[in-house]
Protein backbone atom coordinates (compact mmCIF):
# COMPACT_ATOMS: atom_id res chain seq x y z
CA UNK A 1 0.00 0.00 0.00
CA UNK A 2 2.75 2.37 0.99
CA UNK A 3 4.69 1.35 -2.09
CA UNK A 4 1.67 2.12 -4.25
CA UNK A 5 1.27 5.57 -2.75
CA UNK A 6 4.94 6.24 -3.14
CA UNK A 7 4.87 5.32 -6.88
CA UNK A 8 1.82 7.51 -7.43
CA UNK A 9 3.60 10.50 -5.85
CA UNK A 10 6.62 9.91 -8.10
CA UNK A 11 4.36 9.78 -11.19
CA UNK A 12 2.61 13.00 -10.30
CA UNK A 13 5.92 14.75 -9.60
CA UNK A 14 7.29 13.68 -12.97
CA UNK A 15 4.14 14.87 -14.67
CA UNK A 16 4.38 18.27 -13.00
CA UNK A 17 8.07 18.55 -13.88
CA UNK A 18 7.36 17.69 -17.55
CA UNK A 19 4.63 20.29 -17.71
CA UNK A 20 6.95 22.88 -16.19
CA UNK A 21 9.74 22.00 -18.67
CA UNK A 22 7.37 22.19 -21.61
CA UNK A 23 6.12 25.57 -20.48
CA UNK A 24 9.72 26.81 -20.09
CA UNK A 25 10.77 25.57 -23.56
CA UNK A 26 7.93 27.41 -25.28
CA UNK A 27 9.79 30.83 -24.76
CA UNK A 28 8.52 34.36 -23.92
CA UNK A 29 5.14 35.48 -25.04
CA UNK A 30 5.22 38.13 -27.81
CA UNK A 31 2.37 40.39 -28.69
CA UNK A 32 2.03 43.49 -30.83
CA UNK A 33 1.03 46.69 -29.15
CA UNK A 34 -0.24 50.00 -30.39
CA UNK A 35 2.75 52.13 -31.49
CA UNK A 36 0.71 55.23 -30.72
CA UNK A 37 -0.29 54.08 -27.24
CA UNK A 38 0.85 56.21 -24.35
CA UNK A 39 4.04 54.81 -22.87
CA UNK A 40 4.51 55.38 -19.13
CA UNK A 41 7.14 52.81 -18.17
CA UNK A 42 9.24 55.46 -16.50
CA UNK A 43 9.81 59.23 -16.59
CA UNK A 44 12.63 59.12 -19.11
CA UNK A 45 12.31 60.37 -22.66
CA UNK A 46 10.15 57.91 -24.59
CA UNK A 47 8.18 57.19 -27.74
CA UNK A 48 5.17 59.23 -26.66
CA UNK A 49 7.39 62.28 -26.12
CA UNK A 50 8.82 61.84 -29.61
CA UNK A 51 5.35 61.64 -31.13
CA UNK A 52 4.02 64.63 -29.19
CA UNK A 53 6.97 66.80 -30.16
CA UNK A 54 6.96 65.83 -33.84
CA UNK A 55 3.24 66.34 -34.22
CA UNK A 56 3.18 69.70 -32.47
CA UNK A 57 6.16 71.04 -34.38
CA UNK A 58 4.92 69.87 -37.78
CA UNK A 59 1.49 71.42 -37.24
CA UNK A 60 3.00 74.71 -36.16
CA UNK A 61 5.58 74.79 -38.93
CA UNK A 62 3.01 74.15 -41.65
CA UNK A 63 1.00 77.12 -40.38
CA UNK A 64 4.02 79.42 -40.50
CA UNK A 65 4.05 82.26 -43.02
CA UNK A 66 7.30 81.04 -44.57
CA UNK A 67 5.74 77.71 -45.54
CA UNK A 68 2.03 78.40 -46.01
CA UNK A 69 2.63 81.76 -47.72
CA UNK A 70 5.13 80.41 -50.21
CA UNK A 71 4.04 80.09 -53.84
CA UNK A 72 6.24 77.04 -54.51
CA UNK A 73 7.07 74.45 -51.91
CA UNK A 74 10.25 75.86 -50.33
CA UNK A 75 13.40 73.75 -50.16
CA UNK A 76 14.45 73.01 -46.60
CA UNK A 77 17.32 71.07 -45.09
CA UNK A 78 17.77 69.54 -41.69
CA UNK A 79 20.50 70.87 -39.46
CA UNK A 80 21.43 69.83 -35.93
CA UNK A 81 19.07 69.46 -33.02
CA UNK A 82 21.28 69.69 -29.97
CA UNK A 83 20.68 67.37 -27.05
CA UNK A 84 21.16 69.46 -23.91
CA UNK A 85 19.62 66.90 -21.57
CA UNK A 86 21.53 64.48 -19.35
CA UNK A 87 19.93 61.53 -21.17
CA UNK A 88 20.97 59.92 -24.41
CA UNK A 89 18.43 61.09 -26.98
CA UNK A 90 18.85 60.44 -30.68
CA UNK A 91 17.69 63.85 -31.87
CA UNK A 92 17.99 62.76 -35.48
CA UNK A 93 14.93 60.56 -34.94
CA UNK A 94 12.93 63.64 -33.94
CA UNK A 95 13.95 65.66 -37.00
CA UNK A 96 13.46 62.67 -39.29
CA UNK A 97 9.94 62.24 -37.96
CA UNK A 98 9.21 65.91 -38.47
CA UNK A 99 10.67 65.72 -41.97
CA UNK A 100 8.50 62.73 -42.86
CA UNK A 101 5.35 64.48 -41.71
CA UNK A 102 6.29 67.68 -43.55
CA UNK A 103 7.04 65.74 -46.73
CA UNK A 104 3.65 64.03 -46.51
CA UNK A 105 1.99 67.43 -46.41
CA UNK A 106 3.51 68.25 -49.82
CA UNK A 107 4.15 71.84 -48.76
CA UNK A 108 7.89 71.44 -48.27
CA UNK A 109 10.72 69.90 -50.27
CA UNK A 110 13.87 68.69 -48.57
CA UNK A 111 17.45 68.89 -49.76
CA UNK A 112 19.92 66.34 -48.46
CA UNK A 113 21.28 67.26 -45.07
CA UNK A 114 24.93 67.26 -44.02
CA UNK A 115 24.66 63.74 -42.63
CA UNK A 116 23.47 62.45 -45.99
CA UNK A 117 26.12 64.25 -48.05
CA UNK A 118 28.62 61.41 -48.14
CA UNK A 119 26.26 59.10 -49.97
CA UNK A 120 25.21 61.96 -52.26
CA UNK A 121 28.81 62.82 -53.24
CA UNK A 122 29.66 59.14 -53.63
CA UNK A 123 26.77 58.71 -56.04
CA UNK A 124 27.70 61.81 -58.06
CA UNK A 125 31.31 60.68 -58.20
CA UNK A 126 30.24 57.24 -59.36
CA UNK A 127 28.07 58.61 -62.14
CA UNK A 128 30.30 61.47 -63.31
CA UNK A 129 33.81 60.20 -62.82
CA UNK A 130 33.71 56.49 -63.39
CA UNK A 131 33.17 56.85 -67.15
CA UNK A 132 30.66 54.02 -67.07
CA UNK A 133 27.48 55.92 -67.64
CA UNK A 134 25.79 57.27 -70.75
CA UNK A 135 26.39 61.00 -70.82
CA UNK A 136 22.77 62.00 -71.36
CA UNK A 137 21.59 60.07 -68.31
CA UNK A 138 24.22 61.25 -65.85
CA UNK A 139 23.12 63.27 -62.82
CA UNK A 140 25.63 66.07 -63.36
CA UNK A 141 27.88 67.48 -60.70
CA UNK A 142 27.12 71.08 -59.86
CA UNK A 143 23.34 70.91 -60.25
CA UNK A 144 22.31 70.21 -56.67
CA UNK A 145 19.73 72.63 -55.35
CA UNK A 146 20.52 74.75 -52.35
CA UNK A 147 18.02 74.91 -49.51
CA UNK A 148 16.26 78.19 -48.83
CA UNK A 149 15.75 77.33 -45.18
CA UNK A 150 17.29 75.09 -42.55
CA UNK A 151 15.64 73.57 -39.52
CA UNK A 152 17.64 73.48 -36.33
CA UNK A 153 16.86 73.38 -32.63
CA UNK A 154 17.55 71.90 -29.26
CA UNK A 155 16.05 69.76 -26.54
CA UNK A 156 16.76 70.55 -22.88
CA UNK A 157 15.49 69.10 -19.61
CA UNK A 158 15.19 69.88 -15.93
CA UNK A 159 15.09 66.82 -13.66
CA UNK A 160 14.17 66.89 -9.97
CA UNK A 161 14.22 63.89 -7.67
CA UNK A 162 12.97 63.19 -4.19
CA UNK A 163 12.79 59.84 -2.41
CA UNK A 164 9.39 59.06 -3.89
CA UNK A 165 8.96 61.49 -6.75
CA UNK A 166 10.86 62.12 -9.98
CA UNK A 167 9.86 65.18 -11.96
CA UNK A 168 11.17 65.68 -15.50
CA UNK A 169 10.54 68.78 -17.61
CA UNK A 170 11.49 68.75 -21.30
CA UNK A 171 11.48 71.72 -23.61
CA UNK A 172 11.98 71.16 -27.32
CA UNK A 173 12.81 74.19 -29.39
CA UNK A 174 12.80 74.32 -33.21
CA UNK A 175 13.77 77.17 -35.55
CA UNK A 176 13.37 77.76 -39.27
CA UNK A 177 16.21 79.97 -40.54
CA UNK A 178 16.47 81.63 -43.94
CA UNK A 179 19.88 80.53 -45.26
CA UNK A 180 20.41 83.58 -47.44
CA UNK A 181 19.33 86.34 -45.11
CA UNK A 182 20.11 84.59 -41.84
CA UNK A 183 16.71 85.65 -40.54
CA UNK A 184 14.75 83.46 -38.15
CA UNK A 185 11.53 82.93 -40.09
CA UNK A 186 9.73 80.74 -37.56
CA UNK A 187 10.33 79.34 -34.06
CA UNK A 188 8.23 77.26 -31.70
CA UNK A 189 8.66 75.17 -28.60
CA UNK A 190 6.96 72.20 -26.99
CA UNK A 191 7.03 71.62 -23.26
CA UNK A 192 6.46 68.22 -21.63
CA UNK A 193 6.26 67.50 -17.89
CA UNK A 194 6.41 63.97 -16.53
CA UNK A 195 6.16 62.98 -12.89
CA UNK A 196 6.88 59.47 -11.61
CA UNK A 197 5.88 58.45 -8.10
CA UNK A 198 6.66 55.24 -6.24
CA UNK B 1 -77.23 132.69 -67.42
CA UNK B 2 -73.94 133.79 -66.00
CA UNK B 3 -73.28 130.25 -64.74
CA UNK B 4 -73.92 128.83 -68.25
CA UNK B 5 -71.48 131.29 -69.81
CA UNK B 6 -68.75 130.28 -67.34
CA UNK B 7 -69.37 126.58 -68.10
CA UNK B 8 -69.07 127.18 -71.88
CA UNK B 9 -65.85 129.17 -71.38
CA UNK B 10 -64.30 126.37 -69.27
CA UNK B 11 -65.28 123.74 -71.91
CA UNK B 12 -63.69 125.86 -74.61
CA UNK B 13 -60.43 126.24 -72.63
CA UNK B 14 -60.33 122.46 -72.00
CA UNK B 15 -60.61 121.80 -75.73
CA UNK B 16 -57.77 124.19 -76.48
CA UNK B 17 -55.55 122.57 -73.83
CA UNK B 18 -56.21 119.11 -75.28
CA UNK B 19 -55.31 120.28 -78.77
CA UNK B 20 -52.10 121.82 -77.45
CA UNK B 21 -51.14 118.59 -75.72
CA UNK B 22 -51.91 116.61 -78.86
CA UNK B 23 -49.73 118.90 -80.97
CA UNK B 24 -46.78 118.80 -78.56
CA UNK B 25 -47.03 114.96 -78.42
CA UNK B 26 -46.89 114.75 -82.20
CA UNK B 27 -43.91 117.11 -82.36
CA UNK B 28 -42.01 115.08 -79.73
CA UNK B 29 -42.72 111.82 -81.53
CA UNK B 30 -41.51 113.30 -84.81
CA UNK B 31 -38.27 114.59 -83.32
CA UNK B 32 -37.64 111.20 -81.66
CA UNK B 33 -38.12 109.41 -84.96
CA UNK B 34 -35.70 111.75 -86.70
CA UNK B 35 -33.06 111.17 -83.99
CA UNK B 36 -33.52 107.39 -84.09
CA UNK B 37 -33.21 107.21 -87.87
CA UNK B 38 -30.10 109.43 -87.68
CA UNK B 39 -28.42 107.14 -85.14
CA UNK B 40 -29.24 104.03 -87.13
CA UNK B 41 -27.99 105.27 -90.47
CA UNK B 42 -24.49 106.50 -89.60
CA UNK B 43 -22.24 106.00 -86.59
CA UNK B 44 -21.02 109.03 -84.71
CA UNK B 45 -17.93 110.39 -86.39
CA UNK B 46 -14.78 109.83 -84.33
CA UNK B 47 -12.99 112.97 -83.47
CA UNK B 48 -9.38 113.18 -84.52
CA UNK B 49 -7.08 112.42 -81.60
CA UNK B 50 -5.57 115.86 -81.60
CA UNK B 51 -9.01 117.44 -81.43
CA UNK B 52 -9.86 115.73 -78.14
CA UNK B 53 -9.50 118.35 -75.52
CA UNK B 54 -6.98 117.54 -72.74
CA UNK B 55 -5.33 114.52 -74.45
CA UNK B 56 -1.69 114.94 -75.36
CA UNK B 57 -0.35 112.68 -78.13
CA UNK B 58 2.19 110.14 -76.80
CA UNK B 59 5.86 110.82 -77.46
CA UNK B 60 7.54 108.42 -79.83
CA UNK B 61 9.73 105.91 -77.92
CA UNK B 62 13.19 107.30 -77.24
CA UNK B 63 14.92 103.95 -77.43
CA UNK B 64 14.49 101.86 -80.54
CA UNK B 65 12.38 99.18 -78.90
CA UNK B 66 12.07 96.22 -81.22
CA UNK B 67 8.60 94.87 -80.62
CA UNK B 68 6.82 91.98 -82.30
CA UNK B 69 5.00 94.17 -84.80
CA UNK B 70 8.14 96.00 -85.70
CA UNK B 71 9.95 92.75 -86.30
CA UNK B 72 7.12 91.45 -88.42
CA UNK B 73 7.25 94.54 -90.58
CA UNK B 74 10.99 94.58 -91.02
CA UNK B 75 13.79 92.59 -89.47
CA UNK B 76 16.65 94.78 -88.36
CA UNK B 77 20.12 93.59 -89.13
CA UNK B 78 22.97 93.53 -86.67
CA UNK B 79 26.67 92.83 -87.04
CA UNK B 80 28.37 91.13 -84.13
CA UNK B 81 32.11 91.53 -83.95
CA UNK B 82 34.42 89.05 -82.29
CA UNK B 83 35.45 90.05 -78.80
CA UNK B 84 38.24 92.63 -78.91
CA UNK B 85 41.09 92.45 -76.50
CA UNK B 86 44.03 94.58 -75.55
CA UNK B 87 46.93 92.82 -73.91
CA UNK B 88 49.53 94.84 -72.16
CA UNK B 89 52.89 93.11 -72.10
CA UNK B 90 56.03 94.42 -70.51
CA UNK B 91 59.50 93.41 -71.53
CA UNK B 92 62.29 93.64 -69.07
CA UNK B 93 65.37 94.95 -70.84
CA UNK B 94 68.93 94.85 -69.65
CA UNK B 95 71.64 96.58 -71.71
CA UNK B 96 75.33 96.28 -71.12
CA UNK B 97 77.54 98.58 -73.18
CA UNK B 98 81.30 98.31 -73.36
CA UNK B 99 83.24 101.11 -75.00
CA UNK B 100 86.81 100.74 -75.92
CA UNK B 101 88.85 103.81 -76.75
CA UNK B 102 92.04 103.09 -78.59
CA UNK B 103 93.96 106.19 -79.60
CA UNK B 104 91.31 108.07 -81.62
CA UNK B 105 89.07 105.07 -82.34
CA UNK B 106 86.02 104.27 -80.18
CA UNK B 107 84.39 100.87 -80.47
CA UNK B 108 81.14 100.14 -78.69
CA UNK B 109 79.65 96.74 -77.95
CA UNK B 110 76.03 96.63 -76.77
CA UNK B 111 74.64 93.42 -75.34
CA UNK B 112 70.84 93.68 -74.92
CA UNK B 113 68.86 91.11 -73.01
CA UNK B 114 65.10 90.99 -73.12
CA UNK B 115 63.04 88.84 -70.80
CA UNK B 116 59.25 88.86 -70.85
CA UNK B 117 58.14 89.04 -67.27
CA UNK B 118 55.59 90.80 -65.18
CA UNK B 119 57.53 94.05 -64.93
CA UNK B 120 55.90 95.27 -61.75
CA UNK B 121 56.81 92.13 -59.89
CA UNK B 122 60.32 92.07 -61.35
CA UNK B 123 60.82 95.71 -60.47
CA UNK B 124 59.70 95.23 -56.91
CA UNK B 125 61.68 92.03 -56.59
CA UNK B 126 64.86 93.64 -57.88
CA UNK B 127 64.51 96.66 -55.66
CA UNK B 128 63.91 94.56 -52.62
CA UNK B 129 66.82 92.31 -53.30
CA UNK B 130 64.66 89.47 -54.51
CA UNK B 131 65.17 86.88 -57.19
CA UNK B 132 65.92 89.38 -59.95
CA UNK B 133 68.19 91.60 -57.91
CA UNK B 134 71.38 89.82 -58.90
CA UNK B 135 70.37 89.68 -62.55
CA UNK B 136 69.25 93.29 -62.71
CA UNK B 137 71.24 95.15 -60.10
CA UNK B 138 70.37 98.65 -61.32
CA UNK B 139 67.24 100.60 -60.43
CA UNK B 140 64.62 100.22 -63.13
CA UNK B 141 63.85 103.01 -65.53
CA UNK B 142 61.15 103.33 -68.11
CA UNK B 143 62.81 102.90 -71.46
CA UNK B 144 59.89 104.58 -73.17
CA UNK B 145 60.98 107.82 -71.53
CA UNK B 146 63.62 109.51 -73.79
CA UNK B 147 65.21 111.27 -70.82
CA UNK B 148 65.76 108.01 -69.05
CA UNK B 149 67.30 106.45 -72.10
CA UNK B 150 69.68 109.27 -72.99
CA UNK B 151 73.19 107.90 -73.45
CA UNK B 152 74.93 108.22 -70.14
CA UNK B 153 78.32 106.65 -69.76
CA UNK B 154 79.24 105.88 -66.24
CA UNK B 155 82.87 106.79 -65.62
CA UNK B 156 84.63 103.79 -64.31
CA UNK B 157 87.20 104.08 -61.61
CA UNK B 158 90.13 102.00 -62.78
CA UNK B 159 91.14 101.31 -59.21
CA UNK B 160 87.88 99.73 -58.12
CA UNK B 161 86.16 98.37 -61.21
CA UNK B 162 87.09 95.04 -62.59
CA UNK B 163 85.01 95.74 -65.69
CA UNK B 164 87.36 98.41 -66.99
CA UNK B 165 91.00 98.59 -67.77
CA UNK B 166 93.20 101.51 -68.50
CA UNK B 167 96.53 101.47 -70.16
CA UNK B 168 98.62 104.15 -71.76
CA UNK B 169 96.94 103.86 -75.17
CA UNK B 170 93.56 102.15 -74.46
CA UNK B 171 90.60 102.82 -72.20
CA UNK B 172 87.57 100.57 -71.57
CA UNK B 173 84.28 101.83 -70.15
CA UNK B 174 81.35 99.69 -69.20
CA UNK B 175 77.83 100.91 -68.54
CA UNK B 176 74.77 98.96 -67.55
CA UNK B 177 71.18 99.96 -67.90
CA UNK B 178 67.97 98.09 -67.25
CA UNK B 179 64.32 98.89 -67.38
CA UNK B 180 61.06 97.87 -68.98
CA UNK B 181 59.34 98.68 -72.20
CA UNK B 182 55.59 98.41 -72.62
CA UNK B 183 54.17 96.47 -75.49
CA UNK B 184 50.49 96.57 -76.44
CA UNK B 185 48.85 93.79 -78.32
CA UNK B 186 45.43 94.20 -79.93
CA UNK B 187 43.30 91.46 -81.41
CA UNK B 188 40.00 89.61 -81.54
CA UNK B 189 39.01 86.52 -79.61
CA UNK B 190 37.32 84.12 -81.97
CA UNK B 191 34.49 81.70 -81.13
CA UNK B 192 33.21 83.48 -78.02
CA UNK B 193 30.67 85.58 -79.90
CA UNK B 194 28.91 82.78 -81.77
CA UNK B 195 26.36 81.97 -79.03
CA UNK B 196 25.54 85.69 -78.92
CA UNK B 197 24.95 85.66 -82.67
CA UNK B 198 22.71 82.64 -82.15
CA UNK B 199 20.53 84.35 -79.58
CA UNK B 200 20.15 87.41 -81.80
CA UNK B 201 19.04 85.18 -84.68
CA UNK B 202 16.49 83.57 -82.36
CA UNK B 203 15.28 87.03 -81.40
CA UNK B 204 14.45 87.85 -85.00
CA UNK B 205 17.49 89.85 -86.07
CA UNK B 206 19.34 89.32 -89.28
CA UNK B 207 22.91 88.80 -88.25
CA UNK B 208 25.51 89.90 -90.75
CA UNK B 209 29.14 88.93 -90.71
CA UNK B 210 31.56 91.63 -89.62
CA UNK B 211 34.95 91.97 -91.25
CA UNK B 212 37.75 90.96 -88.94
CA UNK B 213 39.98 93.75 -87.71
CA UNK B 214 43.70 93.38 -88.17
CA UNK B 215 45.93 95.28 -85.79
CA UNK B 216 48.59 97.49 -87.34
CA UNK B 217 52.18 97.87 -86.16
CA UNK B 218 52.37 100.30 -83.24
CA UNK B 219 48.60 99.96 -82.86
CA UNK B 220 46.93 102.22 -80.30
CA UNK B 221 43.48 102.39 -78.74
CA UNK B 222 42.04 103.59 -82.05
CA UNK B 223 41.70 99.86 -82.68
CA UNK B 224 38.44 100.11 -80.72
CA UNK B 225 37.14 103.06 -82.78
CA UNK B 226 33.91 101.42 -83.94
CA UNK B 227 32.57 104.57 -85.61
CA UNK B 228 35.62 104.65 -87.87
CA UNK B 229 34.95 101.03 -88.82
CA UNK B 230 31.26 101.74 -89.45
CA UNK B 231 32.19 104.59 -91.77
CA UNK B 232 34.73 102.37 -93.48
CA UNK B 233 31.90 99.95 -94.27
CA UNK B 234 33.22 97.02 -92.25
CA UNK B 235 29.67 95.99 -91.30
CA UNK B 236 28.03 96.25 -94.74
CA UNK B 237 24.46 97.53 -94.34
CA UNK B 238 23.84 96.42 -90.74
CA UNK B 239 21.48 98.61 -88.73
CA UNK B 240 23.34 97.92 -85.49
CA UNK B 241 26.78 96.76 -84.45
CA UNK B 242 27.27 94.80 -81.26
CA UNK B 243 30.86 94.91 -80.14
CA UNK B 244 32.54 93.82 -76.95
CA UNK B 245 35.91 94.53 -75.44
CA UNK B 246 37.40 91.93 -73.14
CA UNK B 247 37.77 93.36 -69.65
CA UNK B 248 39.26 90.45 -67.76
CA UNK B 249 39.94 86.75 -68.05
CA UNK B 250 40.65 84.66 -65.01
CA UNK B 251 41.42 81.04 -64.32
CA UNK B 252 41.00 79.67 -60.85
CA UNK B 253 41.81 76.28 -59.42
CA UNK B 254 40.53 75.68 -55.92
CA UNK B 255 40.15 72.68 -53.67
CA UNK B 256 37.74 72.76 -50.76
CA UNK B 257 36.37 70.25 -48.29
CA UNK B 258 32.78 69.08 -48.66
CA UNK B 259 31.20 69.39 -45.19
CA UNK B 260 29.89 66.15 -43.77
CA UNK B 261 32.07 64.03 -46.03
CA UNK B 262 35.65 62.84 -46.33
CA UNK B 263 35.73 64.12 -49.91
CA UNK B 264 37.06 67.31 -51.42
CA UNK B 265 35.73 69.37 -54.27
CA UNK B 266 38.22 70.38 -56.95
CA UNK B 267 36.83 73.36 -58.85
CA UNK B 268 38.43 74.74 -61.97
CA UNK B 269 36.84 77.94 -63.23
CA UNK B 270 37.37 79.98 -66.38
CA UNK B 271 35.72 83.36 -66.21
CA UNK B 272 35.49 86.16 -68.75
CA UNK B 273 34.10 89.65 -68.39
CA UNK B 274 33.28 91.69 -71.47
CA UNK B 275 32.20 95.30 -71.90
CA UNK B 276 29.48 95.45 -74.59
CA UNK B 277 27.99 98.29 -76.60
CA UNK B 278 25.42 98.35 -79.39
CA UNK B 279 25.79 101.22 -81.82
CA UNK B 280 23.18 102.41 -84.29
CA UNK B 281 25.07 102.61 -87.56
CA UNK B 282 22.91 105.42 -88.91
CA UNK B 283 23.18 107.78 -85.96
CA UNK B 284 26.24 106.28 -84.17
CA UNK B 285 24.11 106.43 -81.03
CA UNK B 286 24.83 103.82 -78.36
CA UNK B 287 21.48 102.08 -77.94
CA UNK B 288 22.56 99.51 -75.34
CA UNK B 289 25.58 99.30 -73.08
CA UNK B 290 26.41 96.80 -70.37
CA UNK B 291 29.03 94.48 -68.87
CA UNK B 292 28.43 90.75 -69.13
CA UNK B 293 30.35 87.85 -67.72
CA UNK B 294 30.50 84.14 -68.38
CA UNK B 295 31.76 81.31 -66.27
CA UNK B 296 32.81 77.83 -67.24
CA UNK B 297 33.25 75.53 -64.27
CA UNK B 298 34.40 71.97 -63.96
CA UNK B 299 33.98 70.27 -60.62
CA UNK B 300 35.63 67.00 -59.71
CA UNK B 301 35.06 65.20 -56.44
CA UNK B 302 38.45 64.26 -55.00
CA UNK B 303 39.96 65.57 -58.25
CA UNK B 304 43.21 66.65 -56.62
CA UNK B 305 43.86 63.12 -55.39
CA UNK B 306 43.28 61.62 -58.83
CA UNK B 307 45.39 64.24 -60.62
CA UNK B 308 42.47 65.25 -62.80
CA UNK B 309 43.13 67.84 -65.50
CA UNK B 310 40.16 69.82 -66.83
CA UNK B 311 39.27 70.20 -70.48
CA UNK B 312 39.99 73.78 -71.53
CA UNK B 313 37.70 73.40 -74.55
CA UNK B 314 34.81 72.40 -72.31
CA UNK B 315 35.42 75.32 -69.96
CA UNK B 316 35.59 77.72 -72.92
CA UNK B 317 32.31 76.43 -74.33
CA UNK B 318 30.56 76.71 -70.98
CA UNK B 319 31.93 80.22 -70.46
CA UNK B 320 30.80 81.39 -73.91
CA UNK B 321 27.31 79.95 -73.40
CA UNK B 322 27.07 81.57 -69.99
CA UNK B 323 28.30 84.86 -71.45
CA UNK B 324 25.59 84.70 -74.14
CA UNK B 325 22.96 84.09 -71.46
CA UNK B 326 24.13 87.14 -69.53
CA UNK B 327 24.10 89.18 -72.76
CA UNK B 328 20.53 88.03 -73.39
CA UNK B 329 19.43 89.20 -69.94
CA UNK B 330 21.09 92.58 -70.40
CA UNK B 331 19.65 93.07 -73.88
CA UNK B 332 16.18 92.19 -72.60
CA UNK B 333 16.61 94.63 -69.69
CA UNK B 334 17.48 97.38 -72.14
CA UNK B 335 14.53 96.52 -74.42
CA UNK B 336 16.72 95.45 -77.29
CA UNK B 337 15.31 91.97 -77.55
CA UNK B 338 12.15 90.28 -76.33
CA UNK B 339 12.32 88.31 -73.10
CA UNK B 340 11.56 84.98 -74.73
CA UNK B 341 13.87 84.58 -77.66
CA UNK B 342 12.89 80.98 -78.11
CA UNK B 343 9.18 81.49 -78.72
CA UNK B 344 7.72 84.35 -80.74
CA UNK B 345 11.08 85.63 -81.92
CA UNK B 346 12.00 82.20 -83.12
CA UNK B 347 8.72 81.89 -85.04
CA UNK B 348 9.24 85.24 -86.72
CA UNK B 349 12.77 84.37 -87.62
CA UNK B 350 11.71 81.02 -89.00
CA UNK B 351 9.02 82.71 -91.07
CA UNK B 352 11.56 85.17 -92.42
CA UNK B 353 13.82 82.32 -93.49
CA UNK B 354 10.97 80.45 -95.13
CA UNK B 355 10.02 83.62 -96.99
CA UNK B 356 13.50 83.76 -98.50
CA UNK B 357 14.18 82.38 -101.94
CA UNK B 358 14.34 78.61 -101.50
CA UNK B 359 16.63 78.12 -104.48
CA UNK B 360 19.49 79.92 -102.80
CA UNK B 361 21.36 78.34 -99.96
CA UNK B 362 21.92 80.91 -97.29
CA UNK B 363 24.07 80.35 -94.25
CA UNK B 364 23.04 82.43 -91.28
CA UNK B 365 25.86 82.99 -88.85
Amino acid sequence: MIMKMYAKTIHLSLLALSAALLAACSGPQVRYGDAKAVETVNANYGSTDLQIIAEAMTRSLLQSKAISGSKDAPIVTLADVKNKTSEYIDTRVITDKIRTQLMKSGQVRFAVSVTEMQSQTDELKRQNQSGLYKNSTIAKTGNMQGAQYRIEGSIASIVKNTKDVKDVYYVFNLNLINNESGLLEWADEKEIRKTATR
Amino acid sequence: MKKRFVRLQLANEGCQLMQLLKKSFLVCAGVSLVILTGCASKPPAALPEQAVLGRVPADPPKNPVIDAEGLKAESKSIAVTDIYFKKEGKNLVFIEETRQKTNNNITSTITPKTIEVDADKADASALMGGANSSQFPVKFTNLADPKATAPVITPVDPQTSSASSNSSDAETQTSKKSGYESKMEYGELRYLANPIRGLLIKSGYKVVQAKPTVSMPNQGDEYFDIVKRIKAGDFSDADYVLYGVLTEVSNTDNVSDIPGTKSTSHQMTFEITVDFNIVDTKTTQIVASFIASGEGKDVQIDGRDTGYKPSTAKLMKLASLDLAEDVRKNLADQNFITNNPGSAGYQRNLKRRLDDDATTLKVYK
